[in-house]
C-alpha cells in the first residue's frame, strides 16, 4: 500500500492521505518546502505566503491575521484548533465566521 | 509568566535572522547585485530614489532610538531580550537604506546634508510623538506607538515598495524582503505584549488613542507629500517602463499603472485598515486625525 506520508512531494505540493469519513476523521497532509525561509529550517514547511488576490487556503491552512503568513498543518484543521505562527510569534485559535475558517489570535 | 514570551530569545532570532534569510545576505540583498542602470543614468528616477530612500532611513533611526529606549522601560526579561533583538534589527536597517544611499550616489560626507535636504518634516514630527513618550517612561504608549503604528505602517509600504522593485530592480526588492520579515516578528511582539499588558492597564486608552490619532496625521501628511513629489517622475517610470514586463499588484492595484493619487488612496487606506484591525484586536478604538 502506498503511504502519503512517505511518498516525496514536488515542492510545495501536499497530498491528502484520506477523504474526509463519515466518522470524523481528519484529512492528513504531507507538507513539502515552499520557499518560506523566515523560520528555522525544520519549521519551514509548515508556513507560506500569503500571494493575495487569486490565492486559497487548503484544508490544512488557515491565515495569521497578524503578520498574513499562511500557517499549514499535517492535518485538516477544525474549529478550536490551536496554532501557532511561528514568523511573529502569534498564539491563534481556529474560528469559523461566515462560514470561512479564521484564526485569531489569543493573549 | 506565559509561555509565549519564551519566544522573544536571541536564540530564536539567531535561527529566524542572521542564520536563516540574511544568511549569504550583503546589505540585505543578494551579493554583486546593483541598482538598476536605467535608474542611476536618469537624473529625475536616481532622485526620486534617493528622496524616498533618506524617508526610510529617517524613520529607521526613529524606529531605532524607540526600540533602544523601550529596553529599560520594559517589565520582564523576555521583552527585553526581544527587544534588544528588535534594535540590532532596526540599526540593520539604518544602516542597509544608509548603504543604498551610497550605492545611489550619495558620498558619506554628504550623507548628513543629504537627509536634511530630502527628509520630510512630518516625518520628523511623526517620530517625535513616539519619543516622547518614551523619554516619559511610557512602555505601553511606546510599544503600541513603535510596534504597531510605525512598523504597521512600515510594514504595508515596505510591501507596497516590493511590489513595485520585484522585477524593476530586484536588488532592492531583496533588501526589502529581509526588512519585511523582520516587521513581521515586530509587529507580532507588539500585538501580543501590548494585548495582555492593556488588559491590566485599561486606563491608559485614551492617551494611547490620541497619541495614535497625532501618529496617523503626520503619516498621512507624509504620503501626500511624498506621492505629490512624485506625480511626474512616476508618470516618466510608467512610460520608459519595459511594455511587456507584467503588472506589479498590491491590493488589486497595478502599481505599473496607476497614477500617485490612486497609489496614495491604496497605501493610505491599507495602513489605516491595518490600523483599525490591529488595534481593535487587542482593545484600542482608532481615532481617525482630527480636522
Amino acid at each position: 500500500m502506498d503511504d502519503p506520508l512517505l511518498e516525496l512531494n514536488k515542492a510545495g505540493s501536499e497530498q491528502p492521505e484520506a477523504r474526509n469519513s463519515s466518522d470524523g476523521a481528519r484529512q492528513r497532509f504531507v507538507l513539502g518546502e515552499t520557499g518560506f525561509n523566515e523560520v528555522p529550517r525544520k519549521y519551514r514547511k509548515f508556513y507560506r505566503k500569503w500571494q493575495g488576490e487569486g490565492d486559497s487556503l487548503a484544508l490544512n491552512e488557515v491565515l495569521c491575521p497578524v503578520c498574513l503568513v499562511v500557517i499549514r498543518s499535517s492535518r485538516e484543521l477544525r474549529v478550536g484548533d490551536r496554532v501557532y505562527c511561528m514568523p511573529c510569534m502569534s498564539r491563534l485559535i481556529v474560528t469559523r465566521e461566515d462560514g470561512i475558517l479564521l484564526a485569531k489570535v489569543v493573549y | 509568566m506565559s509561555d509565549f514570551l519564551s519566544a522573544f530569545s536571541i536564540q530564536s532570532w539567531l535561527e529566524s535572522c542572521p542564520q536563516g534569510y540574511l544568511d549569504s545576505t550583503e546589505y540585505g540583498h543578494r551579493p554583486g547585485e546593483k541598482e538598476s542602470e536605467a535608474m542611476l543614468d536618469n537624473e529625475d528616477f536616481l532622485e526620486q530614489e534617493i528622496r524616498t530612500t533618506v524617508q526610510l532611513v529617517l524613520g529607521e533611526r526613529a524606529a531605532l532610538a524607540a526600540s533602544s529606549g523601550l529596553i529599560n522601560l520594559a517589565p520582564d526579561d523576555p521583552s527585553r531580550m526581544f527587544l534588544a533583538t528588535q534594535t540590532l534589527d532596526e540599526a540593520r536597517h539604518v544602516e542597509i537604506f544608509t548603504q543604498r544611499l551610497y550605492d545611489l550616489g550619495v558620498k558619506k560626507s554628504d550623507l548628513d546634508g543629504t537627509l536634511a535636504n530630502y527628509g520630510n518634516p512630518n516625518l520628523v514630527k511623526f517620530a517625535e510623538v513616539l519619543l516622547e513618550k518614551i523619554d516619559k517612561g511610557d512602555f505601553v504608549a511606546g510599544v503600541v506607538g513603535q510596534n504597531i503604528v510605525l512598523e504597521g505602517m512600515a510594514f504595508s509600504v515596505f510591501e507596497m515598495m516590493h511590489a513595485t522593485n520585484e522585477i524593476a530592480n530586484p536588488k532592492f526588492a531583496h533588501t526589502l524582503s529581509g526588512t519585511i520579515a523582520d516587521e513581521r516578528r515586530h509587529v507580532g511582539f507588539g500585538e501580543n505584549r501590548i494585548g495582555s499588558l492593556l488588559q491590566a492597564q485599561p486606563e491608559k486608552k485614551p492617551e494611547i488613542q490620541k497619541m495614535q490619532q497625532e501618529m496617523t496625521a503626520h503619516m498621512l501628511a507624509v504620503f501626500s507629500d511624498s506621492f505629490a513629489e512624485s506625480e511626474e517622475v512616476i508618470q516618466e517610470v510608467q512610460t520608459s517602463a519595459d511594455p511587456d514586463a507584467g503588472p506589479a499588484m498590491y491590493q488589486g492595484v497595478d502599481l505599473n499603472t496607476a497614477d500617485s493619487e490612486e497609489m496614495e488612496a491604496v497605501l493610505s487606506n491599507t495602513v489605516i485598515g491595518e490600523f483599525k484591525t490591529r488595534l481593535a484586536r487587542i482593545g484600542l478604538e482608532y481615532l481617525p486625525p482630527a480636522a
